[in-house]
C-alpha cells in the first residue's frame, strides 16, 4: 500500500516537476508568484502560504485555511555556446535547446487553533535540464540532463506571541535524474575521433530527508525581519544505463561492440549532496501603501564537490565508474523587493535579484554552465473571489568564460563562453 | 652631446632587451630537428600529413603567413603505411611514391627538420646521396643548421636527438657509437647548435626527448605468448608463457617490438609444442630489460643537457618526456574524449607506432606553445584540435583485403618496418655486425 501511494504521488508529481536554472547552481527560488515579484525578497514578509518554503516563521500568523497552486513558466530566450580553442575552438558555436519548463508549488494552510497552524506545501527547490543538438561538439560530455526535484514540506507553525512566529518542518525530498552523452573513440581505421555509441543513465525517483525552521517578527507596525533555514538533504539514486552503438561501419565496430555492453541493462549508483540555505531578510513600511525589503540568502554549495557515477554491475553489464569533479563554493544572494498596495485589492511589486555562481571555472560544462546573474522583476497580486498573483523576471546570465581545467579533469578542455538569458513567468491562485 | 648619445645608447641598451623579453617576434619562425619536426607520419613525409606538422601548426598559431615546407605529393616518401584490415591486423605500405611539390623554393624551408637525421647531421651533414637530406637541404653544401639560420630567424624550434638514441630501439640493438651518440659527444654538438642559435639572436624552444617505453612500437606486443583472437596470454598449467627470445625465453622488463610481428606469424619465438617453430626471435625485434635501462639512461642523460641548455640561454623547455608518460600511464582528455599512447587506438600514433598522427602533432604544438607562454609571457593561442581529431576517412584499401588469406595474427608487415628503417637511416642488423666486425679488427676507440 505503501510503494502504490507513494508511486501514485510520484507519477502525478513527476509530470510536473521540472527544471532549471533560476537560483545559481541549479536551485529554483521561484516558489510563489507574490515572492517572485518582489525577486524573492519574502523572508521578513511571508504573508501568504508560500511562507511554507520561504519563511516557516509566517505561518504562525496564518488565521484561516487557504490553499495556493501555481508553477512557473521557465523560458529560455537565449543559451548560446561560442568556442576557443583548443577544442572545439575558435568560431565554433552551437545553441541550447530552447527551455520551456513548469516547475509547480502547491501550499495549504490552516490553524490547528490560535497558536498552533499546520501546513503543508509541495514545492519544487531545485532542477535542471540542459539539451544541446545532435551534433553538438561538446556531446561526449553532455548532450542532455534533466533532474527533477520535488519536496513535500509538512511543517507546523507555532505562534509564540501576537508580533512572533516560528515554524518548524519536515522535507521530504523526491527526484530522479537522467544523463546523456556521446561515446567517442578512435577509429583505428581514420586515427580520428569516432562516435561509437550513446549512453543514456537513468536514476529512477529516489528520496532523501530534511527538515527547516523559520522565525518570523513583526517588530511594530513599520518593521519586521525574518530568518528561514532550510536543511541539507542528500539523494541516493538507483538506477540503469543503457549503451546505445552507433556504427563505424569499419571491421572496427567488432572491436568496440567487444569491448562495450551495448544493448544490456547496466545498473548504476549516484548521489547528490543538497545544500542548505539560510535566509535573513528585513522588511520596513516606508507608508501605508509602500514596503521595501531586502534579503541576504546563503547557500551551502560547497557541498556538491562530485558527482560520481557508480557502476554497480558484473563484468558484460558495467562500465568504470566515472566522477564529474564540481568543487562548488558556499555563495551568497542579495534580494531587493518593493511592493505597492494600490487598492484595496491591487498590488504592484518590484524586485532585483543579484545571484553569484557557486561554479568555479573548472567545472563550467555543457552539462551545467553556470553563471553569476541580474534578475529583474515585476509583479501584480489581485484580490477578489480569490487570490491571483502573478510575476515576470528578467534573467540575465553573465557571460562566462571557461580556459582553464582541474588538473584531475576526466573531460579536459572543453573551452570557450557561455550567455544565457531567460524569462520566467509566475502565477498561483490562493482561495 | 657625446655625452648625451652615450647615455641615450645606455638607455636604449637597458630598454630593448626588456621590450624584447615581452614581445617575442614570430615573424621568422624556423623549425630544426628530424622526422618529427618534419612532420612525419605513419612512415611517411607526405604532405597530407606535413599540413600538419607541429611546426606548420605553430606557425599558423603565430600567425605566419609563409611557412614553407618540403612538401611531397601522396602517398608520400616513402608510401604511406595503412591498416588494412583488423582481423587480421594488417599494415603496409601504399603502392607507388610521391614526388616533391616544393623543391623550387628560392629560399630555405621554414621547416627543415630531416627525418632520420641525428645531432651530428643537423650540425655535419651536407648531403645523404639521394636521402631525405638532399630532399630537403638541396645539395646547396649547407647544413641543417646552416640553411635555418639562413633565414635570420626569429624564433627557432628545436627537437633534435631522438635518433641519437631511438634508433635503438628501432633496431633492436643497443651499441654506444653505433646506435646511440656517446653523452660528451652529445654534449658537445648541441652546445654549438643551441650556440649557434642563440647568436643569431633568435629566440628558441628547445624539446626534450621521450622516454623509449612509451613508444607503441616498443611497449604495444606482449612478451607472452598471445591469442590473436583474443589478445589475452595463453596459460599452460596456469602460466603465461613467454616468447624465445635471442637469449632464451623472454623475462618481464623486456620489450617485444612491433616488427616482431612477423617473425611471429611465422611462427618464431613460439615453442614447437605450442604450435611454433621453436626458432628464437631476432635480436633485432627485442630489446631486454638491460637494453631499455641503457637507452632510458641515455634519454635522461641527453634530457638533462637539453634541460641545461635550455635554461642557460634563455629557451622555453618543451617536456615532450612528460606528455607522453601522461599518455603512456593514463589518457589526456579533450571534450570528453580520452586520448592515450595507445597503438591504433589511442589517436596520438600512427601506423608507425613511432610517430603522432594530426592528432598528436597537435598536442605536441600546444605543448610547444603552453612552453613558451610561459617562458616568455605570450599569448599565443593554442591550437584548434578539433581542425585535426575528427579528420581522416577509411581507406579504401580496407574494403578489398579485409579477410585476406594466410595471415594470422598482428602484422606489421616486413615492407612496413624495411620502409621506415630506410626512411629513419636505422641501420639493418647486418649494417650493425658489419660496423661490429670493422670495430673488432680495429679495436675499440
Amino acid at each position: 500500500m505503501y510503494r502504490v501511494g507513494k508511486a501514485l504521488v510520484v507519477v502525478a508529481l513527476a509530470a510536473l516537476a521540472a527544471a532549471p536554472l533560476s537560483a545559481a547552481g541549479f536551485g529554483i527560488f521561484e516558489q510563489g508568484a507574490k515572492a517572485n515579484g518582489m525577486a524573492g525578497a519574502f523572508t521578513a514578509q511571508a504573508d501568504d502560504p508560500s511562507a511554507l518554503f520561504f519563511n516557516a516563521g509566517g505561518l504562525g500568523f496564518v488565521t484561516k485555511q487557504e490553499f495556493s497552486l501555481g508553477f512557473t513558466w521557465i523560458r529560455s530566450s537565449k543559451a548560446e555556446f561560442r568556442g576557443a580553442n583548443p577544442y572545439p575552438g575558435v568560431g565554433y558555436r552551437a545553441d541550447q535547446k530552447t527551455l520551456s519548463e513548469f516547475p509547480p508549488h502547491f501550499y495549504w494552510v490552516r490553524p490547528i487553533n490560535n497558536v498552533w497552524k499546520f501546513g503543508f506545501g509541495i514545492e519544487t527547490p531545485f532542477g535542471l535540464t540542459t539539451e544541446w543538438n545532435d551534433n553538438f561538439a561538446g556531446r561526449f560530455i553532455s548532450t542532455k540532463a534533466a533532474l527533477r526535484v520535488f519536496d513535500l514540506n509538512p511543517t507546523l507553525g507555532w505562534q509564540v506571541t501576537p508580533s512572533f512566529g516560528i515554524g518548524v518542518g519536515a522535507i521530504v525530498r523526491y527526484s530522479d535524474l537522467e544523463l546523456n552523452q556521446h561515446v567517442g573513440a578512435i577509429n583505428p581505421f581514420t586515427l580520428g575521433v569516432a562516435d561509437v555509441g550513446k549512453i543514456n543513465l537513468k536514476g529512477d525517483f529516489s528520496e532523501g530527508y530534511g527538515w527547516n525552521i523559520g522565525i518570523l517578527h513583526k517588530y511594530n507596525n513599520s518593521f519586521s525581519w525574518g530568518l528561514s533555514y532550510r536543511s541539507r538533504v542528500t539523494v541516493d539514486y538507483e538506477g540503469n544505463g543503457r549503451l546505445t552503438q552507433i556504427p563505424t561501419g569499419t571491421p572496427f565496430d567488432q572491436v568496440v561492440a567487444g569491448v562495450l555492453p551495448y544493448g544490456v541493462k547496466l545498473p548504476v549508483k549516484t548521489s547528490i549532496d543538497y545544500p542548505d540555505m539560510a535566509s535573513l531578510g528585513l522588511a520596513m513600511a516606508l507608508n501605508p501603501t509602500m514596503l521595501l525589503e531586502v534579503d541576504v540568502n546563503w547557500t551551502g554549495w560547497s557541498r556538491f564537490k562530485d558527482l560520481n557515477v557508480d557502476f554497480t554491475g558484473g563484468s558484460g553489464n558495467s562500465l568504470p565508474d566515472a566522477t564529474i569533479h564540481e568543487r562548488w563554493k558556499d555563495v551568497y544572494n542579495y534580494r531587493a523587493g518593493f511592493r505597492w498596495t494600490t487598492s484595496p485589492s491591487g498590488q504592484w511589486r518590484f524586485g532585483y535579484v543579484y545571484d553569484q555562481t557557486p561554479q568555479p571555472e573548472q567545472s563550467v560544462n555543457p552539462l551545467l554552465p553556470d553563471a553569476d546573474r541580474n534578475g529583474f522583476t515585476i509583479g501584480y497580486g489581485f484580490t477578489g473571489a480569490m487570490k491571483v498573483d502573478l510575476s515576470l523576471m528578467y534573467l540575465d546570465f553573465k557571460e562566462r568564460s571557461r580556459s582553464v581545467s582541474f588538473a584531475d579533469d576526466t573531460s579536459g578542455p572543453f573551452y570557450g563562453k557561455y550567455k544565457t538569458r531567460a524569462w520566467l513567468f509566475g502565477a498561483t491562485v490562493t482561495f | 652631446m657625446r655625452r648625451f648619445h652615450i647615455m641615450l645608447a645606455v638607455l636604449l641598451a637597458l630598454l630593448v632587451p626588456g621590450m624584447a623579453f615581452a614581445q617575442v617576434d614570430f615573424s621568422r619562425y624556423v623549425a630544426m630537428g628530424d622526422s618529427l619536426t618534419a612532420g612525419f607520419t605513419s612512415g611517411s613525409l607526405n604532405a597530407t600529413y606535413q599540413a600538419w606538422s607541429f611546426p606548420a601548426q605553430l606557425a599558423g598559431a603565430f600567425g605566419v603567413s609563409d611557412f614553407q615546407q618540403p612538401l611531397v605529393s601522396p602517398p608520400g616518401i616513402p608510401a604511406i603505411l595503412q591498416l588494412r584490415g583488423l582481423f587480421p591486423t594488417v599494415i603496409l605500405p601504399a603502392s607507388g611514391q610521391g614526388v616533391p611539390l616544393n623543391l623550387n623554393l628560392p629560399r630555405p624551408y621554414n621547416n627543415m627538420g630531416v627525418p632520420g637525421a641525428t645531432l651530428h647531421d643537423l650540425i655535419a651533414t651536407t648531403t645523404d646521396n639521394g636521402g631525405l637530406h638532399d630532399l630537403i637541404l638541396r645539395r646547396q653544401g649547407f647544413t641543417q643548421l646552416e640553411e635555418g639560420l639562413g633565414l635570420h630567424p626569429t624564433f627557432v624550434t628545436l627537437w633534435i636527438g631522438n635518433n641519437d638514441v631511438l634508433g635503438a630501439a628501432l633496431s633492436g640493438r643497443v651499441i654506444d657509437g653505433v646506435t646511440m651518440t656517446p653523452v660528451a659527444q652529445f654534449q658537445a654538438m648541441l652546445t654549438t647548435a643551441v650556440g649557434a642559435i642563440a647568436q643569431s639572436g633568435a629566440k628558441m624552444a628547445i624539446a626534450n626527448i621521450p622516454d623509449v617505453t612509451t613508444i607503441p612500437f616498443v611497449n604495444t606486443l606482449p612478451i607472452y605468448i598471445f591469442n590473436p583472437q583474443t589478445n589475452q596470454p595463453v596459460l599452460v598449467n596456469g602460466h603465461p608463457i613467454p616468447f624465445i627470445g635471442p637469449n632464451g625465453p623472454l623475462q618481464p622488463g623486456d620489450y617485444v617490438l612491433l616488427t616482431a610481428s612477423s617473425e611471429l606469424a611465422q611462427g618464431k619465438g613460439i615453442p614447437v609444442a605450442l604450435g611454433g617453430s621453436g626458432q628464437p626471435l631476432s635480436d633485432s625485434v627485442v630489446l631486454s630489460a638491460a637494453e631499455v635501462a641503457a637507452i632510458q639512461a641515455r634519454v635522461n642523460a641527453f634530457n638533462a643537457i637539453i634541460a641545461g641548455l635550455a635554461s642557460q640561454v634563455g629557451a622555453a623547455l618543451v617536456d615532450d618526456h612528460a606528455l607522453l608518460h601522461q599518455l603512456e600511464s593514463g589518457f589526456v582528455p579533450v571534450g570528453g574524449i580520452e586520448f592515450t599512447g595507445a597503438f591504433l587506438t589511442g589517436g596520438i600514433f600512427g601506423y608507425d607506432g613511432f610517430h603522432p598522427t594530426k592528432i598528436g602533432y597537435g598536442f605536441i604544438a600546444n605543448l610547444f606553445i603552453e612552453a613558451i607562454n610561459q617562458k616568455f609571457g605570450t599569448k599565443v593561442p593554442l591550437v584548434d584540435l578539433s581542425k585535426v581529431m575528427f579528420s581522416g576517412s577509411t581507406t579504401s584499401a580496407l574494403r578489398s583485403v579485409h579477410g585476406d588469406q594466410g595471415v594470422t595474427s598482428f602484422v606489421f608487415t616486413e615492407q612496413a618496418a624495411a620502409s621506415l628503417r630506410k626512411a629513419l637511416n636505422v641501420p639493418t642488423d647486418a649494417q650493425i655486425n658489419q660496423i661490429l666486425r670493422r670495430r673488432g679488427h680495429h679495436g675499440h676507440h
